[in-house]
């Protein structure tokens, strides 16, 4: 039931995301687009153009959703994200210093290097976050996350501000921007995706066992050391590669899972392939919105999903204030 | 009906980093019986559960079991023998009973398998025996704390496993709740012949449900054997410190203990 729901959201989806934009084209268009390779008008075009954009928001959606989702089971901490917990702009930071230092200008340079960046970002915060006897709570983690992508970020703009041909070619990238994505771009960040998101499905159950604390996990047989580094490989890759081509986008592998788990209940076996469905809807959507609300240019996506995702944050800490792990 | 296992351990030492908990600690489980552990507080009680099952690495010694190393038998394979319920297991927000039952079924599921009808029967098997199968789509969070410890325990025996072993399955339950819980886990052994391990903070029940007992104080084990071999004055004095005296429990017909005080010495009052 909750599946159908979902693809039909997730056609919807699609569609708007083909339809709508700084210039409008109808359904008659959009099929013209899709289906009739002899079609040339101008809207049919536009059409074609969008097809990538869309088929990326949407790939791009599913691998932070099943991110998020992975590090909460991980850390066994309800508000672990991506974002919050400064992975993403562990990764922007190591492209920006392949832009800066090495040259590098394609993207399956960056892929490689966000993800070295995310892989140490995340070690990072997780070790600083759980410095203390209470071990890694929710609110440590986010305060660790917070300031470390502070950090990092003001070195991304120690590194960029004097090089005025970094922050050319970084510009867009810096917000998080689905805009720019081509089939090339989808091509190399796809295995990446599968593999995380084959990853994350194969260890959901043994992640349901660790929802119980450790002691209950070995108890049932799983060795927690090794799924904790398992699954953490398969979110680190997941939103590394994600954040290598679209740029740090926040919020939605918070927002995804969440709205699986409401609907749900916390069985990973559902919420991890559901969460790759509603991240992929979550950002499409945010995206088409970028494009209304910044017509006749438009918004980039990060910036919008950091407005709807911000005080969703805020109202789940507030729940969780006390909830350790 | 379970099978016999030896399960043994020879001169383990354990604890944590700092301290050694555990002292050189021999024993043999007595296989499908019930034994408890007892001891005063922060002896080591739990700590050697932890260490029997697992969940820490001695320092030394050995613990077998059917003369493996259990730290040699691949671990999916070990929880399908040896399960184990520990103190404060977390309550994920929002599971069901059904949920949390089924995730005791983990050891016997493959990557690829999926849920198969031995999985559902060992569920529905197991909210049976524990009474909460009324109870299979109710939210954790609704369920009285006798319920819930039922629920952990259904948990566990979805598992299947010949040997149990609990951590203070009774704490914080009202006495009603603590004797269901322990005439629950008597019927397991007496009818499944589970071989059940658990550390009870109570000496008197200890010493109407245990067939065995096996007494620490600090990190070693002092006196093991039968309740009414073992439970005398002399050992209530040795592993709590308090001076009591032993009369027969009129009901159970088990050593029963009745603590002195310095205001009530055999119908006198102190001075
Ligand atoms: N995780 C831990 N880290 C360090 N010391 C611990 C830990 N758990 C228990 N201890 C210490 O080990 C000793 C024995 O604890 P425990 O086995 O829990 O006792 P019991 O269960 O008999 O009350 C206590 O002194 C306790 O403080
Ligand atoms: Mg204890």
């Amino acid at each position: 039931m909750v599946l159908v729901i979902c693809f039909v959201l997730l056609g919807l989806c699609m569609l708007t995301s083909l339809a709508f934009g700084s210039r409008m084209v109808g359904l008659h268009d959009v099929i013209d687009g899709l289906f009739h390779p002899a079609a040339d008008s101008y809207e049919a075009n536009v059409v074609r153009k969008r097809i990538s954009r869309t088929v990326f928001s949407l790939l791009c959606g599913a691998a932070l959703g099943v991110s998020g989702a992975l590090m909460q089971a991980v850390t066994r901490n309800p508000i672990a994200d991506p974002s919050i917990l400064g992975v993403n702009t562990g990764a922007s930071l190591f492209v920006v210093c392949g832009i800066a230092f090495l040259n590098i200008s394609t993207a399956n340079q960056y892929i490689w290097l966000a993800l070295a960046g995310a892989a140490i970002t995340a070690l990072f915060v997780f070790g600083i976050g759980s410095l203390g006897r209470s071990g890694a709570t929710p609110i440590k983690l986010v305060l660790a996350g917070a300031a470390t992508s502070a950090a990092l970020s003001s070195l991304v703009m120690a590194i960029m501000i004097p090089r005025s041909y970094v922050m050319d070619q970084f510009r867009f990238w810096q917000v998080g921007s689905v805009g720019s994505a081509n089939w090339d771009n989808i091509s190399t960040f796809t295995p990446f995706l599968l593999i995380g998101i084959l990853v994350a499905i194969f260890s959901a159950p043994a992640l349901n066992a660790l929802a119980l604390g450790d002691d209950v996990a070995t108890g049932l047989g799983v060795r927690t050391g090794t799924l904790r580094l398992i699954a953490a490989l398969g979110a680190v890759l997941l939103c590394g590669s994600a954040t290598a081509l679209a740029g740090p986008i926040g919020f939605v592998g918070l927002l995804s899972t969440h709205v699986m788990r409401l609907i749900l209940g916390p069985d990973l076996r559902f919420v991890i392939p559901m969460s790759a469905l509603s991240g992929a809807i979550i950002l499409t959507v945010s995206d088409v919105l970028g494009r209304l609300i910044g017509s006749p240019g438009e918004l980039e996506v990060g910036v919008v999903t950091a407005f709807i995702g911000a005080p969703i944050l805020i109202l789940l800490t507030m729940k969780l204030k006390v909830r350790s792990l | 009906m379970t099978q016999t296992h030896i399960f043994q351990a020879e001169e383990i030492v354990a604890g944590y980093d700092n301290k050694m908990v555990i002292q050189e600690v021999s024993l043999v489980i007595p296989s499908n019986k019930i034994s408890v552990i007892i001891g005063a507080n922060a002896c080591g009680k739990s700590t050697l559960l932890k260490t029997l099952s697992r969940l820490t690495k001695p320092v030394s010694g050995n613990i077998t079991l059917d003369g493996k190393l259990i730290s040699k038998i691949p671990s999916k394979q070990l929880a399908r023998v040896v399960g184990l319920l520990p103190q404060s297991p977390i309550v994920p927000e929002g599971i069901s009973v059904a949920d949390l039952v089924g995730r005791g079924r983990f050891p016997h599921q493959s990557l690829l398998s999926g849920w198969t009808k031995k999985d559902y029967e060992a569920v529905a098997e197991a909210m049976r025996i524990m009474n909460i199968t009324e109870l299979a789509n109710h939210n954790i969070d609704e369920l009285s704390g006798g319920q819930r410890q039922r629920v952990w325990i259904a948990m566990a025996l979805a598992q299947q496993t010949d040997i149990l072993f609990l951590d203070e399955p009774t704490t914080f339950l009202d006495i009603t709740y603590q004797v269901e819980i322990l005439d629950l886990l008597t019927d397991l052994n007496r009818k499944h012949g589970t071989t059940i391990v658990m550390v009870l903070h109570d000496i008197n029940l200890s010493a109407r449900y245990a067939d065995y007992i096996f007494a620490l104080r600090q990190g070693k084990l002092i006196v093991e054997g039968e309740p009414l071999k073992v439970i005398t004055s002399t050992l209530v004095k040795d592993i709590f410190g308090l001076d009591c005296m032993v009369i027969k429990d009129p009901v159970s017909g088990s050593p029963f203990a009745i603590p002195k005080g310095r205001y009530h010495v055999n119908n006198e009052k102190a001075p």
